[in-house]
């Protein structure tokens, strides 16, 4: 397998080329603010888009044409809510939903903000209600990363619900699942903050993360998930930021080969065929089996592929470890 | 071939060979299926959208 | 993978040794594990083979209890040794487990030769953590305590990585693979406290412990890892 930084830059171009040829599908449509529009179709994507495309412009030189692909992609995501008013709109109409705070808190990552909404947000998270929003522990330590984001919180803090979730237990890493799986890697994305902070990660996560990720990615590209493959890749290339790990070439030439014809990468291996059953157009279908994973392939060749040197340790000090290291992975 | 080796082979038709590939077995493929989550008993989910929506597609074997 | 009535018949024998292995290695009566030369019928003609397959386990109870064996069952166990002795072209496994036979034969009877030469290990130079588990799984007869070979000195180098290989194995369901990786887990310094061997042995013994082959490495697994604590 050849050094992958250069071809890790080439797979985020391309990646990111089928995004922005695809801007309709992140569009958020009419139904936005209805009360049955489906969020999961509409601001969720969208958010996704938007917190890809932040960490994109923040790891990037401006004058690198995948940051101008990326501040690009921002300013349509930012237009679509109308430069941040519609989150005061949905506000007004589910104050207690997250959502729009997390989905906010994306756009706000990349500079975008409208102060209005935040203060908003802010009178409805002092109560103790909002803070007791019950879901899952992940999902509530995104929640109050979105808040920092936002002001509600001053930045930092150690996230009191980190045992609660899956990897901050260091559970037996064999008990791995897809669940646990998706819960994992969010949990590393909020806290190094979408892989701008990887020095924010504790140790022991860092050593058990290095320990155990190349079983969970291998499996799991055996198995054909490759949207969950992308987010371990991801998480791969946030631990390697600390420990100076290389690149595991292997993995990576797994996903890359199961990319479709412009690049994009499907959800998993299930035909097109056997999605059918969903609503929408064959173009709906064949979008969102493909964008998020899609997304995250971009988001980790940037993490990947886009280190800045300044932040490499010197790699004799990592990986000293009695085993794991002098073989091909 | 050794004498005794003969004869074991007569009785039971084993081979070296049948020997050598037990002891040098390719690995088995690997059979992948995810836990699924059942939304929580007598907890209206989705606005009771939950009983219509379909079955979670089965993952394949890898 | 489409087998043949002989290697299936010998699998089956195999699998009825093994049986014998694992009742032993629980506590029970381990005087006839193996069927001793003039049994009556096809697993008295199918043992000296079924022996060479489970190789150096099958005097696994007796070795790690430190019972003399049963001259009967040392006989078949001699008998399998020399009757199927690796041929020129054999794969490095099938060279290590007969010569696993040859150091058991040596410990059960000193007045046996002394083992020979050990084969080499440069089939495992440079090799993935799964191909390396995969192997050191199926060489699992090699993992026993206070025993030193060049295949064990090369996995006290890899312990990271055979810990790997055993996550491997169980989201892969092998339970074979993991059954042996778990055994040589419990003997290598250095692998990470999080792997959680004890539950992940009594979990590859709950899913996979039907099959006598795997009931045997868990068995012998525990029973290595509670003397290295006594």
């Amino acid at each position: 397998m050849t050094a992958p930084a250069e071809d890790l830059r080439a797979v985020a171009g391309t990646a990111l080329a089928w995004v922005d040829s695809h801007r309709a599908g992140f569009a958020l449509g009419e139904d936005a603010l209805a009360v049955d529009g489906e969020v999961d179709l509409s601001w969720k994507p969208l958010g996704e888009l938007a917190q890809v495309c932040a960490t994109v412009t923040r790891l990037t030189d401006p004058a690198d044409p995948l940051h101008a692909r990326a501040r690009g992609l921002l300013d349509f995501a930012w237009q679509e809510t109308h430069e941040g008013a519609l989150f005061l709109r949905l506000q007004r109409l589910e104050p207690f939903a997250t959502y729009p705070l997390e989905v906010y808190a994306a756009l706000a990552a990349a500079g975008l903000r409208h102060p209005a909404f935040e203060q908003a947000a802010a009178v409805v998270a002092r109560t103790r209600g909002w803070r007791l929003t019950e879901q899952d522990p992940t999902r509530r330590l995104g929640v109050l990363r979105a808040e920092e984001r936002c002001g509600v919180h001053p930045f930092g803090q150690a996230p009191p619900g980190l045992p609660q979730t899956w990897l901050g237990g260091l559970p037996e890493p064999w008990t791995f699942g897809r669940d646990a799986g998706y819960a994992l890697t969010h949990v590393v994305f909020h806290l190094s903050d979408w892989g701008c902070d990887a020095a924010a990660l504790p140790p022991d996560l860092v050593a058990y993360l290095s320990d155990w990720l190349p079983p969970w990615l291998d499996t799991c590209l055996e198995a054909g998930m490759w949207d969950l493959g992308g987010e371990l890749l991801a998480v791969a290339a946030i631990v390697a930021r600390t420990t100076g790990e290389s690149v595991p070439a292997g993995d990576w030439g797994r996903l890359l080969a199961a990319r479709g014809p412009a690049g994009e990468v499907p959800l998993d291996d299930r035909d097109l065929d056997e999605i059918g059953a969903a609503p929408g157009t064959d173009g709906d279908r064949y979008f969102l089996h493909h964008y998020h994973s899609t997304l995250m392939a971009a988001f980790a060749a940037v993490l990947a592929g886009a280190r800045p040197a300044a932040e490499r340790p010197a790699p004799a000090a990592a990986g000293r470890r009695p085993g794991g290291q002098g073989a091909p992975a | 071939m050794r004498p005794d080796q003969i004869v074991t082979d007569e009785l039971t038709g084993i081979q070296a060979a049948d020997i050598e590939a037990a002891l040098d077995p390719v690995e088995a493929d690997g059979v992948y299926r995810d836990s699924r989550q059942c939304a929580g008993l007598a907890l209206l989910s989705g606005g009771g959208k939950l009983l219509l929506s379909p079955p979670t597609p089965r993952p394949k074997k890898g | 993978m489409e087998q043949s009535g002989t290697s299936t018949r010998l699998q089956a024998a195999v699998q009825d040794l093994a049986s014998g292995v694992v009742s032993a290695l629980r506590g029970g009566d381990h005087a006839h594990v193996v069927p001793p030369v003039g049994t009556d019928g096809e697993a008295g003609d199918l043992a000296p083979a079924a022996v060479r397959v489970l190789g150096a386990d099958a005097l696994l109870p007796g070795l790690l209890s430190r019972t003399p064996p049963d001259p009967a069952e040392l006989a078949v166990f001699r008998k399998a040794f020399e009757a199927y002795p690796p041929r020129a072209d054999a794969a490095p496994t099938v060279r290590w487990s007969h010569w696993a036979m040859a150091r058991t034969l040596r410990r059960a009877d000193p007045s046996s030769a002394e083992a020979p030469d050990e084969p080499d290990t440069a089939w495992l130079d440079g090799a993935t953590w799964q191909v390396l588990t995969h192997q050191l799984a199926v060489l699992a007869p090699l993992a026993l305590p206070g025993e030193d070979c060049a295949v064990s000195r090369l996995a006290e180098g890899r312990p990271v990585d055979v810990a790997r290989g055993f996550v491997r194995a169980v989201r892969r369901r092998d339970w074979r693979q993991a059954a042996g990786a778990g055994r040589w887990l419990t003997l290598l310094p250095g692998v990470p406290e999080t792997v959680g061997l004890d539950a992940g042995l009594d979990f590859v013994e709950l899913m996979g412990g039907q099959d006598p082959l795997v009931a045997l490495q868990v068995q012998a697994a525990r029973r290595m890892r509670t003397g290295a604590r006594g």
